[in-house]
């Protein structure tokens, strides 16, 4: 049984496309929405709403939808609570109803029809508080099965997304006859011009009617402004782009749907590409959208909006029925009757709410076959999955049945006002228009036309649009005019909407989406939730996925008029991005996955990925974690083996991911004495020294040896967690509290590939690597000398002799291009050494066998004091943190400080983040002394041992403690002892 | 230095970006340069020296010192504007840090960056359209032409842009470690217009 007509419409009927709908095949053209395809098809049943599991068809034609909500596509790429109004049909589609089971005509859900009258606002909330017990295990599930819409995919969306950039002088939202005009005015002087429209046909309600500008059909001036408009070198016309957001200083967001229209994007296209554009002026011109009457029964299929029957004929060759009842309370309603009969469909009547209304709108009506009722409203829809008559109440109130499978409504326009509000703005209720309407406080740089402004009329659409898109040139320096005036055929457009509906028979449904019911927003003003912001929460009104485009209104003026008050007393809600939902996906873009943020790769990445090394990251770097050997019981093994390498023999570690910062000018020592708590002025050209700097408050920043390579010119590390903070941290001291400082500062960690060399061999290694001529004997390059050499045959490079194993060890800087050359000489030239590579894993149980303290100590809760660094702080200078580090409390005594802990029993696993308490007392938090901060097995003591922030911790040394690890339900016994385990006297180190 | 060692050097983009075709085939809306051959320096001053600065390097190098978001070009050098005061130095002559340094004379502090950056140069119809996916500087003609210079971030990654004088092709450098990540990104934007990449330029 096909709905389309024999003619008309916009459809390619050249191009018929094939689409599945719950398993069984339809056709439709190129051109159709799947919406308009299942009308033509004759289905009008497309889904169960969402509370109530009734039936459900299609309401609107566009993106206000609340009731076509379908799942579209299959497996990964399922998308749940797609518009049928807004899906472009394609060869292929597949889609499904959501929200019925088993089967959309027979739903066993819908038979709790019975319990309707229980399930009004509110219902969840009162009727499963108890027992509380309940809720988790069974009311929940219970009602998120019954509940909800539709079904997520469940699986990793395989197409991909992306976001990007727009500029423009003139951004125009959307592509109805004003936003063209407005794009025509500003593209004909030369702006740079954006103009969004979420369909894919620009033309806005000029496709989808029939109109006549300056004695044409409309279609001829869209065609001309549209062939223009492509040829102008700066306008970008961008079709299926929604709007969504308004954000600070004329930035907008927008959701491109590059793929969706396609089974599958095309190759190397996204599926959506979500837009910053970034506008000087913006002419908002988002037209209207109709508003439904509430009645008993409204939302039986086959009840639609007035205008969306318009579009169905006009735009898709469709009808929606076959016996229409009309039944409206403005003017528009008699568009829809005539535009009907000429469509060859029987109009049963016209029932206007109104008694007087201009003689121009029924004439011509007569002896066509409609009744023309007015002051008349329908009180109810009958049917079961539609719609089969309606009832009429007439000013005698008598009540009279009329037959039909269509009604076709209208109760006034609301101009689509969401982006005005999204930076705050109140709507403004204007009673002659009945409708709300921009704020007078308007994003900066937006201007409003035409319907969404709140003129309906097609002349004042196009000379509005014209106009602002003129001014908004104007103001971006271009010459710009308003366009030519034209005319049109004549059109009516007043309206007297009525807002409460007539004895109700049945549920009328205020807000369909998240069926909210005329009698809901009565119970909740009833049960004193009055407040619109109120009356939102408690019935859910408006906070469906449509956020209330045809709803809120309708129950906003209902309780206006149970509190007796005005609409604009009583006000509205306002709207929040965005204003159609956007995926997750577009939001994210490009980053997913493994570019979910960047990677950064140390110079030895490729050799230490042929070495098969076991990464992890650190910030965004990936570093080597462990190297594991065929054999390894786990990672332990490989640790063990080259902890063993680096104490017994030589091993090598890539540290270029340490903050390297260049540091140059006459005043470099100076500015270093006033961000280190230590001397600088003092240190030798040539040497290193290991610094600590504090934060503003005292606390410890970070810590890293610096390196004097020249009288003004040093060379800082940094810990790589801190790499970034630390330049900041120079850059805001320098620039904003010692600007006259002759510093001059610049991050080189990328410049240099860095390299620890550490073990007893470490210089045997080193001198098969160095250029002759550089001498690196103990004695000629002592403990703590930093100094430019040549390695490999020229290569310039530098050679810190610093250790963080305790080790006799150097760092071997080589710019970043060599970074890979290096790391295979110095393992060639390691090899008769039995020199192995040590990942990040073995730095840290050698630094925790060393008592050095890491991130984990510096947490930013530590000061120097409570880290044991106290000495470092000097007293002959002012420096950053100086005094606030003096703050009683963190002098106080019973501070947490840092010790080492080794357990009584040799054989016990310490764990990170277990507390202690006194030997003897309860493991609660009031007996808590303090927590483990590192752990690790140490090779070369053959046991765990552990570093942590004790109370008193230093004058308890020997002291025995319970160790409490309520996580792992463990507690045993520790020491407290000397947070160095291995070579405390630091002997190895000057070797 | 080089030409003494032994020692192999591996450029930002060995193993990332092979020479070949990417993306739509038979369309080369974007030619990638990966370039190797490329002598980088941080040039800083301050306040006090920075008309010192400028002026020495005119009289010396001949060449202007951009003072906004700019970048100049004399010879193989060209200076682009990094921020207040810095400058990042570009040449495909190798030796460029200890050339500024002797042209300088202690007016400026020069750090050798030639390794710290990955450098792309990139040419074609449709660049501005695949940068625009990253990119929140406006890239149009009108707002960003030749000579102009920009420090911004793409896909996370920071970025210096600029456009040599004279030229239509825009200049990528960013952190060696990062050019993988930058890579992923660009070729990803890129690919629907076809991308032709070349050969790295080495010195």
């Amino acid at each position: 049984m096909s709905f389309r007509l024999a003619s008309g419409g916009r459809i390619d009927r050249s191009r018929p496309l094939q689409f599945i709908f719950d398993g069984k095949s339809y056709s439709g053209f190129h051109g159709d929405t799947l919406a308009s395809a299942l009308l033509a098809n004759g289905v009008r049943l497309v889904g169960r709403s969402f509370k109530y599991h009734r039936p459900r068809s299609i309401l609107s034609a566009g993106s206000e939808e609340p009731n076509a909500l379908v799942e579209l596509r299959q497996g990964a790429r399922r998308e749940p609570n797609t518009r049928a109004t807004t899906i472009e049909l394609y060869d292929g589609l597949e889609a499904s109803s959501q929200n019925r089971w088993p089967s959309l005509g027979f739903d066993l859900l819908s038979l709790t029809r019975p319990l309707v009258p229980f399930m009004g606002a509110g219902f969840y909330y009162k009727t499963f508080m108890w027992p509380k017990r309940f809720w988790e295990k069974l009311y929940e599930p219970l009602i998120r099965r019954a509940a909800g819409l539709g079904r997520a995919a469940g699986a990793a969306d395989p197409d991909t997304y992306e976001k990007a950039y727009a500029f423009c002088d003139v951004l125009v939202i959307g592509g109805g006859a004003a936003g063209i005009a407005a794009a025509l005015a500003a593209g004909r002087s030369g702006a740079r011009v954006i103009l969004c429209d979420e369909s894919f046909e620009f033309g806005g309600r000029l496709v989808c009617e029939r109109r006549e500008i300056n004695g044409e059909p409309a279609d001829m001036w869209l065609a001309s402004a549209l062939a223009e408009l492509r040829v102008l070198p700066d306008v970008r016309l961008m079709p299926r782009t929604t709007v969504f957001g308004v954000y600070d200083q004329g930035t907008y967001g927008a959701l491109e749907r590059v793929g969706d229209h396609l089974a599958e994007p095309l190759p190397h296209q996204p599926r959506q590409r979500y837009w910053q554009i970034v506008a000087k002026q913006a002419v908002l011109a988002s037209g209207a959208i109709q508003r439904p009457l509430v009645f008993g029964g409204n939302d039986l299929p086959g009840v639609m909006l007035s205008a969306a029957v318009r579009t169905y004929l006009h735009r898709y060759g469709v009808a929606p029925g076959r016996r229409c009842v009309v039944a409206t309370t403005c003017d528009d309603g008699w568009r829809t009757a005539r535009d009907l009969l000429d469509a060859g469909v029987e109009v049963v009547a016209v029932v206007d709410s109104r008694k007087d209304l201009n003689q121009a709108l029924p004439t011509g009506l007569a002896g066509r076959g409609p009744q023309i009722l007015l002051g008349a409203r329908v009180a109810a829809a009958a049917g079961g999955k539609a719609v089969r008559s309606v009832e009429v109440i007439d000013t005698s109130g008598r009540i009279r049945s009329l037959s039909c499978d269509l009604v076709a409504m209208s109760n006034g326009w609301n101009p689509v006002i969401h982006l005005t509000t999204h930076l705050g703005g109140k709507p403004v209720w204007d009673e002659a228009r009945a409708a709300f309407l921009p704020p007078a406080n308007l994003p900066q740089g937006l201007t409003v036309a035409g319907a969404a402004a709140g003129d309906f009329d097609l002349a004042d659409a196009i000379r509005q649009g014209g106009a602002m898109g003129a001014a908004a040139a104007s103001r971006c320096g271009f010459d710009a005019r308003p366009l030519p005036k034209v005319s049109t055929d004549p059109e009516f457009s007043t309206a007297s909407p009525i807002w409460n509906p007539p004895v109700v028979k049945g549920k009328a449904f205020v807000d369909f989406q998240n069926d909210v019911t005329a009698s809901d927003v009565a119970l909740a003003h009833r049960e004193g939730f009055r407040s619109v912001e109120h009356l939102k929460r408690y019935t859910t009104l408006g906070m469906a996925t449509d956020q209330g485009k045809t709803s809120n209104l309708a129950g906003h003026a209902m309780m206006a008029s149970l509190r007796g008050e005005s609409i604009a007393a009583t006000g509205t809600t306002i709207f929040r991005p965005p204003y159609t939902p956007v995926a997750i996906g577009a939001l994210a873009g490009h980053h997913r996955g493994r570019d979910f943020r960047p990677i950064r790769l140390t110079p030895s990445h490729e050799w230490a990925r042929e070495q098969g090394a076991v990464f992890v990251e650190a910030g965004l770097w990936l570093r080597a974690q462990y190297f594991p050997q065929a054999g390894d019981r786990d990672w332990l093994d490989a640790v063990i083996r080259e902890v063993d390498a680096v104490r017994s023999a030589v091993g090598v570690c890539d540290v270029s991911t340490l903050g390297k910062i260049d540091i140059q000018g006459a005043d470099a020592a100076e500015f270093l004495e006033r961000v280190y708590i230590n001397g600088w002025k003092k240190l030798a050209v040539g040497k290193a020294r290991y610094g600590l700097m504090l934060r503003e408050d005292g606390f410890v920043m970070d810590d890293g040896t610096t390196s004097r390579l020249g009288e003004a010119h040093f060379v800082m590390t940094t810990t790589t967690a801190n790499a970034v903070r630390v330049m900041q941290h120079l850059e805001f001291c320098h620039q904003a509290l010692w600007p006259h400082l002759d510093v001059r500062m610049v991050s080189v960690t990328e410049q240099w590939a860095q390299f620890s060399i550490a073990g007893p061999h470490s210089r045997d290694v080193l001198r098969r690597v160095v250029d002759p001529g550089h001498d690196i004997s103990n004695e000629a390059f002592p403990y703590l000398t930093a100094r430019a050499i040549t390695v490999g045959g020229g290569v310039e490079a530098r050679l810190f002799r610093i250790s963080f194993s305790g080790e006799l060890a150097y760092e071997l800087a080589v710019p970043a291009a060599f970074g890979d050359a290096a790391i295979r000489a110095l393992m060639a030239a390691g090899a008769p050494y039995g020199i192995r590579p040590y990942g990040t894993e073995a730095l840290g149980v050698m630094r925790i066998e060393k008592g050095h303290v890491a991130g984990n100590e510096l947490n930013g809760q530590t000061t120097a004091r409570d880290l044991g660094l106290e000495r470092m702080m000097s007293r002959k200078k002012d420096f950053i943190g100086r005094l606030t580090a003096e703050r009683p409390a963190l002098l106080d005594a019973s501070r947490p400080r840092f010790v080492g802990f080794r357990p009584v029993d040799r054989a016990q696993r310490l764990r990170a983040g277990a507390h202690f308490v006194a030997s003897g007392r309860a493991a609660t938090a009031e007996n808590d002394e303090g927590f483990m901060t590192s752990v690790a097995y140490s090779p070369t003591l053959k046991h765990w041992i552990g570093l942590g922030l004790l109370q008193r911790g230093p004058e308890r040394i020997g002291e025995r403690l319970r160790y409490v690890d309520p996580l792992r339900d463990t507690a045993f016994d520790v020491e407290v002892c000397a947070p160095a385990f291995v070579d405390p006297n630091e002997e190895r180190l000057r070797v | 230095v080089s030409e003494l060692s032994a020692w192999r050097t591996v450029g930002p983009w060995d193993g990332i970006a092979s020479p070949g075709h990417l993306g739509i085939s038979g369309e080369t809306g974007i030619t990638i340069s990966p370039r190797h051959d490329l002598a980088l320096a941080y040039v800083i001053t301050s306040d006090k020296d920075q008309a010192a600065t400028a002026e020495l390097l005119l009289q010396r190098l001949g060449i202007e010192l951009p003072l906004k978001p700019k970048a100049t070009s004399r010879g193989d050098l060209t200076l682009v504007w990094s921020g207040p005061s810095q400058w990042l130095a570009v040449s495909t002559q190798a030796g460029l840090s200890r050339r500024l340094a002797e042209a300088l004379k202690g007016r400026a502090a020069i750090t050798d960056q030639s390794d710290a950056r990955a450098v792309l140069v990139l040419e074609g119809a449709r660049v501005r359209d695949a940068l625009a996916k990253g990119c929140p500087v406006d890239l149009h003609p009108r707002s960003f032409r030749s000579g102009d210079a920009a420090v911004t971030a793409i896909a996370g990654i920071g970025v210096q842009l600029w456009q040599a004088e004279e030229s239509d092709a825009l200049t990528v450098a960013v952190a060696r470690s990062m050019a993988g990540s930058f890579w992923s990104w660009l070729t990803h934007s890129a690919t629907e217009f076809g991308v032709e990449v070349l050969a790295p330029a080495k010195p």
